[in-house]
């Protein structure tokens, strides 16, 4: 989609402009004369190229209500929309708004989150014993 | 790649994923984000964004996690030239380097008297405290941990954070009505967080798995988890399960019968159950169709609680035949 979007946004651009030159060449030259019929239309559809491009190329709506946005995400899993910080992380835009709560494992789970109680020594407990068992997954 | 993200990491990190956190370290390491000009030069052409400290801040954790400590060192005096000893936040990170690297419980107690001493000159350093909390929990001082906690809430009686771990607390050690008070606090600040209502009818669920009110009160909250979030597995299978253990209590006692004044909620309509219970079994068997058959707007699922709706809904296939 990205692809016809820009192609028409092209030649939509490139239209008008003709559309925009021819006009003025031609009040230039014939000063009392309407404007011929073929540039009005040029113009009438370069403008309506130029908007579908527009639209085309635009990125996708997110959904507005509450329960399809989450849901969607919870189908998705989490995204970005294609920005990058300079360290090379990906800035996550569509993200658990909750997740700092910790409370998605259940009851004793093993969520992140609630980073101000973090346990340092548990997390480096399992780290290590995961390395000792052969670091699988 | 979304699942080691360094800027926000994800909300469950596995030990493989800690790995992958880490092993970032040099990269960023390898070139100073601040400026070694004269001030104001150094205004001009520093490199730093807000989301260099955030990944910082991250790294360090993640570095400490993997026992990477020369590496966190290094973050760590990082964040420190950049934002002085006494910040805050500072305190509260060298605290976690130095609680990774306490050998036994002797040396974590000796942090945690520093944490009291920093405390007595700044009583309002609420990073401080929470690391306070955090180690007496490491050490297993589960009671003290939620006095200091107590005291902080009652401060800081805002702080949602404050309150889920304080649930946390109260259900490790088995004071339910505790617990479900607590986030009930985190649900009045909060109430579009689907998370927490999963998480308070679990602990109804927990509470007492076999009488009507608590299993009505975690019915309601599962219903509200999957009201604020359509494709919200554990909100389904939790609903799926307790309509099924309600559907029976409910079908022997006749609704206007033994109906104390204690409970001020009526129990929900055996009709009503069952179409939730329907809708749950729906939505279970289509997530775990589509997960399973490799569609990729269903791919985040995780595994194991797919696994674990269908070992569910195949229980519940057999008792039916």
């Amino acid at each position: 989609m990205a692809i016809l979007g820009t192609t028409l946004n092209a030649i939509g651009l490139i239209f008008l402009t003709h559309a925009v030159y021819s006009a003025h060449e031609h009040t230039a030259a014939f000063a009392h004369a309407p404007l011929p019929l073929d540039i009005s239309i040029e113009l009438l559809v370069s403008i309506l190229v130029l908007s579908a491009g527009v639209v085309i190329s635009s990125p996708q709506l997110k959904p507005i209500q509450w329960a399809k946005w989450s849901g969607k995400m919870q189908r998705e899993g989490r995204k970005g929309d294609g920005r990058w910080t300079k360290e090379g992380e990906e800035i996550v835009t569509e993200n658990d708004p909750y997740a700092f709560l910790g409370l998605d494992a259940g009851v004793g789970g093993k969520a992140e989150g609630r980073r101000g109680f973090w346990d340092v020594r548990a997390k480096r407990k399992e780290y290590t014993e995961w390395v000792k068992s052969g670091g699988k997954n | 790649m979304a699942t080691s993200n360094l800027l926000s990491p994800p909300a469950q990190i596995t030990p493989n994923t800690a790995l992958k956190l880490s092993q970032k370290a040099p990269i960023i390491l390898s070139s100073s984000p601040t400026s070694s000009l004269p001030w104001p030069l150094s205004l001009l052409f520093s490199r730093e964004t807000p989301e260099t400290w955030t990944i910082h801040e991250n790294l360090l954790l993640a570095a400490l996690r993997t026992g990477d400590d020369a590496s966190a060192r290094q973050v760590l005096d990082r964040l420190t030239s950049r934002f002085g000893e006494s910040n805050e936040r500072i305190i509260a990170l060298r605290g976690i380097y130095e609680e990774a690297l306490a050998k036994d419980d002797k040396e974590l107690t000796k942090i945690l008297d520093g944490y009291g001493k920093v405390l007595e000159s700044d009583p309002t350093n609420i990073a401080v405290r929470k690391r306070g909390i955090a180690v007496m929990k490491s050490l297993g001082k589960t009671a003290e941990a939620i006095a200091s906690l107590r005291v902080l809430l009652d401060n800081s009686p805002t702080d949602v954070e404050g309150w889920a771990e304080m649930s946390d607390m109260y259900a490790s050690i088995g004071s339910w009505g505790q617990a479900i008070y607590c986030l009930e606090e985190v649900l009045l600040m909060m109430p579009n967080a689907w998370s927490a209502h999963a998480q308070i009818a679990t602990l109804h669920y927990l509470s007492a798995p076999a009488s009507v009110p608590s299993l009505s009160m975690s019915l309601r909250h599962f219903a509200r988890s999957v009201e604020l979030n359509e494709s919200y597995l554990r909100g389904y299978y939790g609903l799926k399960l307790v309509s099924k253990k309600l559907l029976p209590l409910l079908s022997e006692t006749p609704s206007n019968s033994k109906r104390n004044d204690e409970d001020d909620v009526p129990p929900p309509k055996l009709q009503t159950v069952k179409k939730l219970e329907e809708l749950a079994t729906g939505k279970l068997a289509e997530i775990i169709r589509e997960y399973k058959s490799g569609n990729k707007k269903w791919a985040a699922f995780d595994e194991a609680e797919v696994i674990a709706a269908r070992e569910l809904l195949d229980r519940d296939d057999k008792t039916e035949r």
